[in-house]
């Protein structure tokens, strides 16, 4: 902010404008439209369904750490995995990601707010409320929906599985998955048309790019499996014979649907992560995205090819044509890797700045690429025949989504939690965090891979001893302990951060590089109390901070594009 | 030294690394050990590649953290981002290509398989019925069904489900086939050693998913023989084996259409 102020031209003084009347409190979280508000309370619910998630997974491990039956049923196991998968992909990674975008996307393009604020503010409850139906399965005589995350028919239709919890499972889905329409309508809304002056679509912040990408997806394939949910409902309760091989129905058209959803739904949970890591790898760096146009292009190509990979999840159902969906599921390895040397290349040459969001960036390089390379082994039906439905198929997609997303998430709130509280947290406990966390993930799913290889199907409640996967299934088991405990001294730091009169941070504590980083922590209601500075680049705050240390004139050297930049 | 690298994970294991699956007990086994030997030293090679490159920056990083002023701002190389994208562009190319050919092999069907038999899975067991003799092996509550295989021979499964989805999965045999209602699917396995295994269920089921269990025992043709011709007979005492009318292939393939 004074660096800004003292650029020779730049108003000092603060704009008039009208302060509107701000509710307070629980009233503020029920009825306010601030989108910074509704983009916490969205983290903050999704922190607290991936709490949950969380216990349900480490109950499973711990029925998995000996052979025989220790802690729970096969019935009650089977609700485990069910609603641990539906959670973690539908009421947590997805709406945390929408919530730093709530956050996050107006700041970053200058604006005051999304552009359909009482939109946002029913996206939320409505999410809110099919995160609630859902787990409400729980609750019921029959337990909660225990048909799989994936709900393949015939076995999640009203036959064989009757209870209350595969409708409250259905709706939850529903009501999810138009709240995810919603906020998807709502930020591509405000990104085209929002944006600050200056604020070309090239000038976009990467992440704020992501969520673009992410909105155009969610766009695409959230109303399939709405849709699919639908006809589900239908079949279950209006003798729909959508599913129903015997009269006519075909049980397969629900795999094409649901992994037409399925596997875009997997780059909803990870591009708006790529987002995270990309800015702090450049603000972390002192530098600029390294090849920041490859980097859109990739993003957007991403996007375009995996609409067209869905069938690799069912190579083993002997119904797809194998070498089409393995050649656009091996395609997508490409500009994935792209991204690899866009990340390297930022950090390269550049004034590291360890602090713990720069050190969960460089973990999600690390473990994210082995989640990458065995992707590229399942794109290969006659590999992903023997592995598919297998733990290693486990360890793969929590090497993705754990390695690649949560990395990545706790990355961005060690960067963002300054903007968003006004206060800095802990980093000797942000590194304990970490730590705890890097070594809890590989113990518990590295092993996987192997128990996978050796032929332990997922989904199973127990083994035999003659089987000889004990050991390796209690290194999971203690690796998923450790993994809860981690979260332990996360959650503490947040607290300590939030409520103690501790650490004040300023506005731009790290030395950022977007729109975020000129307003104060936390922005004021209207976001900018400033005028904006020139945008003529995607780091308008970086241009303005040191247009004077290279010719003293800001504007005609901030002017250049990207690609001339470079030059200098 | 990344070519070091991968000399190291490839000599590591040689022509014999198996990087943790079952020694192959089938040709089809064998097919996915080609692919398997190629896929893994390559994504072993690629992982090396980045955690090399981070390291780099750590250790570089000191020389860059002590320098005068500002990094280098430098944002784009032309010629290096076309190499990036090339250079795993045609790694894939070549993985999608032996990828495509070998394949075909496991999926190939012989028009005149030695021996059929029809897998049934239903909640939560299965049935394996050797079609040309009318010989069922049912699982039964409180037993596990044996499927006896006769060394050497193509048999042709033809997978079939009775209620939901389950899935045909010998680890030893390195592939699987799902039996999926409405779907016709049959996959031939070659076996080519003698053993017993236990398999499972690999698609989830429901309720009892977890017991879904069988045996694989893959015995000498003669052995084979003599047991099937007792079974056929009534002269094995036991449980899960039943009979049922015997077809053949010709019958088969005209009842198919």
């Amino acid at each position: 902010m004074t660096v800004l102020d003292a650029r020779p031209g730049a108003a000092s003084e603060p704009l008039p404008h009208l302060e509107p009347r701000r509710p307070r409190g629980v009233l503020n979280l029920l009825v306010g439209t601030d989108h910074k508000v509704i983009g916490l309370a969205y983290m903050i619910t999704a922190f607290g369904f991936y709490m949950f998630g969380g216990l349900l997974a480490m109950g499973m491990r711990t029925e998995l750490a000996e052979t025989g039956q220790q802690l729970v049923s096969n019935g009650v196991y089977n609700e485990l995995f069910t609603m641990h998968g539906s959670i973690m992909l539908l009421l947590f990674a997805g709406p945390f990601a929408f919530g730093l975008a709530n956050f996050l996307v107006p700041l970053q393009i200058g604006a005051k707010d999304l552009a359909f604020p009482r939109l946002n503010l029913i996206s939320y409850w409505v999410y809110l409320g099919g995160g609630l139906v859902m787990s409400s399965g729980f609750l019921t005589a029959d337990g909660a929906a225990d048909f799989g995350w994936f709900a393949y028919v015939p076995l999640a239709g009203a036959v064989r599985s009757p209870g209350l919890g595969g409708d409250l499972w259905l709706c939850g889905l529903l009501l999810t998955g138009t709240s995810g329409i919603l906020t998807a309508v709502n930020l591509l809304a405000s990104v085209l048309t929002m944006r600050a002056p200056g604020m070309t679509m090239f000038r976009l912040p990467i992440f704020t790019w992501n969520m673009v990408a992410t909105s155009v997806l969610v766009l695409l394939v959230f109303p399939v499996v709405a849709a699919a949910g639908v006809m589900l409902l239908a079949d279950r309760h209006l003798d729909g014979h959508i599913f129903d091989v015997a009269n006519g129905g075909s049980a397969i058209l629900w795999q094409h649907l649901f992994w037409f959803f399925g596997h875009p739904e997997v780059y909803v949970l990870v591009l708006p992560y790529f987002g995270v890591v990309t800015e702090v790898f450049a603000v972390f760096s002192r530098r600029p995205v390294y090849g920041y146009l490859g980097l859109v292009l990739a993003t957007l190509s991403i996007c375009a090819l995996s609409v067209g990979v869905w069938a690799h999840h069912m190579f083993a159902t002997g119904a797809v044509l194998l070498p089409f969906f393995g050649a656009t599921t091996m395609l997508i390895a490409v500009p994935t890797g792209v991204k690899f040397f866009n990340w390297i290349g930022t950090m390269w040459g550049g004034k590291l700045n360890y602090e713990p969001a720069m050190l969960f960036a460089m973990a999600f390089l690390i473990v994210f690429v082995v989640g990458g390379v065995t992707g590229v082994m399942l794109a290969s039906p006659g590999i992903d025949f023997h592995v598919t439905d297998s733990y290693f198929v486990v360890a793969h997609f929590h090497y993705v989504l754990f390695g690649g997303s949560v990395f990545a998430l706790f990355s961005g709130i060690y960067y963002w939690f300054p903007k968003f509280t006004g206060r800095m947290l802990n980093r000797r406990l942000g590194y304990i965090h970490l730590a705890l966390t890097f070594v809890g993930f590989n113990l518990t799913f590295f092993v996987q891979h192997i128990l996978g290889l050796e032929g332990m199907p997922r989904r199973v409640a127990d083994y035999q001893a003659s089987d000889g996967w004990e050991t390796l299934n209690r290194i999971s088991t203690a690796g998923a302990f450790l993994l809860g405990i981690s979260t332990l001294p996360f959650l503490w730091n947040v607290w300590r951060s939030w409520r103690g009169p501790l650490d004040p941070a300023a506005a731009d504590p790290w030395d950022g590089h977007t729109l975020e980083w000129v307003t104060a922590s936390p922005p004021s209601a209207h976001n900018f109390d400033h005028p904006l500075p020139p945008i003529r680049s995607e780091r308008p705050v970086w241009d303005a901070k040191h247009a004077q240390k290279t010719t003293g004139d800001a504007p005609d050297v901030a002017d250049a594009a990207p690609g001339e930049r470079s030059a200098t | 030294m990344l070519a070091a690298a991968a000399l190291a994970a490839t000599g590591l294991g040689g022509c014999t690394a198996r990087y943790g699956v079952p020694e192959s007990a089938a040709t089809q086994g064998d097919d996915f050990l080609f692919l398997w030997r190629i896929f893994v030293p390559i994504a072993i090679v690629v992982v090396l590649l980045i955690w090399v490159l981070v390291l780099l920056v750590v250790i570089r990083g000191r020389r860059w953290r002590r320098a005068e002023g500002e990094p280098s701002q430098h944002q784009y190389d032309g010629k290096l981002e076309v190499a990036y994208l090339v250079s795993p562009l045609i790694v894939v190319a070549i993985l999608f290509g032996l990828s495509t050919a070998r394949t075909a092999d496991i999926t190939r069907l012989d028009p005149n398989p030695q021996l059929e038999v029809e897998v049934q899975g239903f909640q939560w067991s299965w049935s394996f019925i050797y079609l040309d003799r009318g010989v069922a092996v049912t699982g039964v509550p409180g037993s596990v069904p044996v499927l006896r295989l006769p060394l050497g021979q193509t048999v042709q499964f033809d997978l079939v489900t009775v209620d939901v989805i389950h899935s045909f999965w010998v680890p030893e045999f390195l592939t699987k086939r799902d039996l999926v209602p409405g779907i016709d699917n049959a996959i031939d396995i070659t076996p080519t050693r003698v053993g017993r295994w236990t398999s499972r269920c690999a698609e989830y089921c429901g309720l009892n998913h977890t017991d879904m269990i069988f045996t694989v025992e893959v015995m000498e043709p003669d052995a084979f023989e003599a047991w099937l011709d007792d079974a056929a007979a009534g002269r094995v005492d036991d449980v899960t084996l039943s009979t049922v009318p015997a077809t053949t292939r010709a019958e088969r393939e005209a009842a198919r259409g």
